[in-house]
């Protein structure tokens, strides 16, 4: 167990090996887009692209910076503006909203949009009722409404965060040397807290990039729709990963400009002893006010378009057979959940030892962050058809019949993809819950005489075991949500929910395509319960080391 | 002097090629009394705390306990096999455990619980015992860091900077609660510290520690009025240094002559003179001029200024009606002034 620099005997160090598990992380979720940008940057011109390039590229770019924008507004003025009100107010129903407020990310954004298009297009419900005055939600400035009601908690939880944690000094100098409350807050409590509110939009913006299910359903053509057209309609894997490259190039700067925010919030909150801000206690209607507000988001994001779905799927019942679908899609999410969990721990082990190839191998893994699902799903393909070209010719000689076809290796390639995606997703998480077993709890345990694996079983063990399931749960819950990638690997005959849930919607038939939209989102609502209140109990906590 | 309980000869730790945190410490501590290490931040106290405790590898020297060495030829002793209690600075309370599982935690067979209670109770702190530690004070903290730490019955209890996260009033009142525990348990402790005002209250031997060396050891008494050197000097409290170079058996200072009989002549030496040397006499005519004046309520706190232009500090008990700008004579008091090789 390699639990610290402790002068333990070698040999009790030697049990596993955390940075070895790091180097294979590192290597599953980079290995997709290197070999992307290796077959983009080698491989022939094809005519699609030469055409793309011409045509339908600058479309593709303006409408995804589009729908980022309005997605990175949108979640910037909520997330901001709920993380305040619960971070350091008070008002009646605000313990309660401080984690129920991060539950629409456990909505699907297609499946928002499948409801709220239903509701606005001509003829729907809220175009009768308002005789057309309701504006159609479509195009990019609809997708990019969509991801602001399913995805400002991103921005909601880190905005908290930060006001939270505030020292109220600084706010409290700004009042002395002359500010109104108002001032105070714009000049005080907001600077400090950006850092932390980009990252967040950081995040907004990315996720909206590798979307598709959205955008296509929306009718708002992104690179991510360019993609996917160019592998599954014209079919050519040098052309898709060209578009890959774009759109990775993209989302890394994006990432970039989060982990450097990342680590100004650090700066910027400061460690020490802070004095916590006093709440504003809102009484009256101002607290009604409040509540109202905080609700807006929960009843747009989540209760309106599951209404709806479930509305359809009662009004046209439906004949397809979605067990087999329920059990791939938990499968797939189960899998990849506990894969993901472990690598993150053993990563977030390696970071412990400070090694130098452990760090290289954690940021590398963190890359995964900024690959879109569609990325990853043909950077897997390109593998797996490199690796079946040098396998046919010596698998024939040696057995003189034919490979077994990779590509169609199944659930393997898919978890594979996934894992490149999300295993970044948590080794975050549980680097933050081993940063809270400080070197000195180790050297407490060790002096009171516990050995290093009993210091993992009664110490590690009971502080991490909250954030590593939360991590591995938010991994399940995205693997559910996931489309683009599964739509471009599934095996044939092999459908989750959310495949079955667009297919139905592409074709316009959304009474079939409801019951699996509500399905993904309450299955994926369970797990996120305990995320969110998780995540809300440790900011809460305060002095909780 | 009895036999030692703890060894440590010739330790050596680097981190990085700059920065070397030990550089050859040796350091005895005596069965049953109180050592505290002095020194000021990056003279390696913590390091060589650590290395006791089996938690930081030396790169050279060793460490024996009684017949035993922890680290020498052969694999060192695990800090769990060491029987070691260390306090930590943050107090390192595992804060998924109650205060009582927190005292439990280094105690085996099915009394523990009642012997982690009684360890609390000594502490008068039997009422928090289901309490977790960020429900606990700052005070009840430390307090409960060190009941964990004294439960096992350590053979050494070593504590780092225990006092330095609390206020001033509730660190005096600790202190003499730690102390009180510490000798009821009967235990060899070593307390590392920056402040010589607690160094002084707390310990029965001192040792100095400045650029990863012991640099002085002995009584708090002994160490005050015979510092090894300047810099053991200045660790213990406000000094003045004058260097020159020995005639005649004495140094001649602006503050007079210095009887220096176990230097040769010509020998460059360090003159440390304390404040409280110095004993002011208001004069009209005098040779030395106030040129501050401070109360510090029981004391007054001055400078002069000599004839040659050097400032010494002195102290004198208050009230008194000397005042900035006064001219002064002064009677040197040779016990607070040592004269010690100059370190160049």
């Amino acid at each position: 167990m390699a639990v610290t620099g402790t002068a333990a005997p070698r040999a009790a160090q030697k049990g596993f090996n955390a940075t070895s598990l790091a180097v294979v992380a590192a290597l599953i979720c980079a290995a997709p887009i290197l070999v992307v940008a290796w077959i983009a940057l080698t491989g022939d011109t094809g005519d699609y692209l030469a055409h793309l390039a011409q045509t339908r590229l600058p479309t593709y770019l303006t409408h995804s910076a589009y729908v980022a924008g309005v997605a990175a507004l949108g979640t910037g003025l909520l997330g901001t503006s709920l993380g305040w009100l619960i971070a350091r107010t008070q008002f009646p129903g605000r313990e309660f909203l401080g984690w129920v407020l991060i539950l629409p990310l456990a909505v699907p954004a297609y499946v928002a949009a499948y409801a709220w298009l239903d509701l606005s297009t001509a003829g729907g419900p809220l175009y009768t009722a308002t005789n057309g005055l309701f504006p159609t939600i479509r195009g990019s400035w609809g997708a990019g409404l969509m991801f602001s009601l399913v995805l400002y908690p991103y921005v909601y939880l880190l905005a908290r965060d930060a006001f939270a944690s505030q020292s109220a000094d600084a706010y409290d100098a700004a009042r002395t040397l002359g500010s109104a409350p108002w001032h105070a807050f714009m000049h005080t409590a907001l600077p400090m807290a950006r850092p932390a509110i980009a990252a967040g939009l950081a995040l907004v913006m990315m996720e909206s990039l590798a979307d598709y299910g959205t955008v296509s359903h929306l009718g708002a053509p992104t690179l991510s729709i360019g993609l996917v057209r160019a592998w599954s309609g014209a079919g050519s894997l040098v052309d898709a990963a060209r578009l890959s490259l774009v759109l990775v190039v993209v989302a890394l700067f994006i990432f970039g400009l989060e982990r450097a925010q990342r680590r100004r919030a650090r700066s910027v909150t400061g460690s020490g002893k802070t004095r916590p801000p006093q709440r504003f206690v809102l009484g009256g209607w101002k607290g009604i006010a409040a509540l109202l507000f905080c609700l807006l988001p929960l009843a747009l994001g989540m209760f309106i378009p599951l209404g709806r779905l479930a509305y359809l799927a009662l009004s046209e019942p439906s004949t397809t057979d979605l067990l087999d679908a329920s059990l791939n899609s938990l499968t797939l999410a189960i899998t990849a959940a506990i894969i993901a969990a472990a690598l993150g721990l053993s990563t977030a082990y390696a970071l412990r030892s400070k090694g130098i190839i452990a760090t290289m191998s954690a940021r590398a893994a963190g890359l995964g962050y900024a690959v879109p699902g569609a990325v990853a799903a043909v950077g897997v393909i390109a593998i797996l058809s490199g690796t079946q070209q040098i396998l046919d010719p010596i698998w024939r000689d040696l057995t003189g019949a034919v490979f077994p076809i990779l590509l169609t290796g199944g659930a393997a390639a898919l978890i594979f993809a996934y894992l490149s995606r999300f295993a970044a997703a948590a080794i975050g998480p549980a680097e933050s819950a081993l940063s809270r077993v400080t070197p000195a709890l180790d050297g407490a345990a060790r002096t009171l005489g516990a050995t290093p694996l009993q210091t993992a079983r009664l110490v590690h063990w009971p502080l991490i075991v909250g954030g590593l399931t939360s991590a591995g749960l938010l991994v399940f819950v995205e693997v559910l949500k996931e489309l683009p990638a599964t739509m471009i690997l599934r095996p044939f005959n092999y459908d989750t929910l959310a495949v079955i849930a667009h297919s139905y919607a592409a074709d316009e038939r959304l009474g079939e395509a409801a019951m699996p939209s509500i399905l993904i989102t309450l299955v994926a609502l369970l797990p996120m319960v305990f995320v969110a209140r998780y995540l809300s109990s440790r900011s809460a906590g305060g002095q909780d080391r | 002097m009895s036999t030692p309980i703890l060894t440590i000869r010739g330790a050596r730790r680097r981190y990085n090629a700059d920065t070397p945190a030990l550089q050859g410490a040796d350091l005895e501590l005596q069965s049953g009394t109180i050592t505290a290490l002095l020194g000021p931040s990056g003279s390696g106290k913590s390091t060589l705390l650590r290395a006791i405790a089996g938690l930081e590898p030396l790169d050279a020297g060793e460490i024996i306990c009684g017949a035993q060495s922890w680290n020498g030829n052969g694999p060192a002793v695990p800090p769990e096999k060491r029987r070691v209690g260390m306090v930590f600075q943050d107090y390192a309370l595992f804060p998924h455990l109650n205060a009582i599982a927190n005292v439990a935690f280094g105690l085996n067979g099915s009394d523990k619980k009642k012997r982690a209670l009684a360890q609390l109770e000594a502490a008068e702190l039997g009422h928090k015992a289901n309490a977790y530690p960020h429900e606990l004070s700052g005070g009840e903290q430390q307090r409960v860091a060190l009941a964990r730490a004294l439960a096992p019955n350590p053979a050494i209890v070593l504590l780092d900077e225990p006092f330095s996260g609390l206020d001033r009033r509730l660190r005096s009142e600790l202190r003499a609660r730690t102390i009180a525990s510490l000798k009821a348990a009967g235990a060899t402790a070593l307390i590392v510290t920056h402040d010589a005002e607690e160094a002084m209250a707390v310990a029965d031997q001192l040792a100095l520690m400045g650029g990863g060396r012991i640099i002085q050891t002995g009584t708090p008494d002994d160490v005050w009025m015979n510092p090894a050197s300047a810099a053991a000097a200045r660790l213990l409290g406000d000094v003045d240094v004058f260097t020159g170079k020995v005639a005649n058996g004495q140094v001649s200072t602006p503050l007079g002559d210095v009887p220096a009989p176990d230097f040769k002549p010509g020998q460059l030496v360090d003159v440390l003179v304390r404040p409280a040397a110095i004993s002011v006499i208001p004069a009209d005519d005098g040779a030395y001029a106030l040129t501050e004046c401070r109360s510090t309520g029981a004391e007054l706190a001055m400078t002069l200024k000599a004839a040659d232009g050097s400032h010494w500090r002195a102290s004198t008990p208050a009230p008194c009606d000397l005042r900035t700008g006064d001219s002064v004579n002064i009677k040197l008091n040779q016990t607070f002034v040592t004269v010690t090789n100059s370190a160049g």
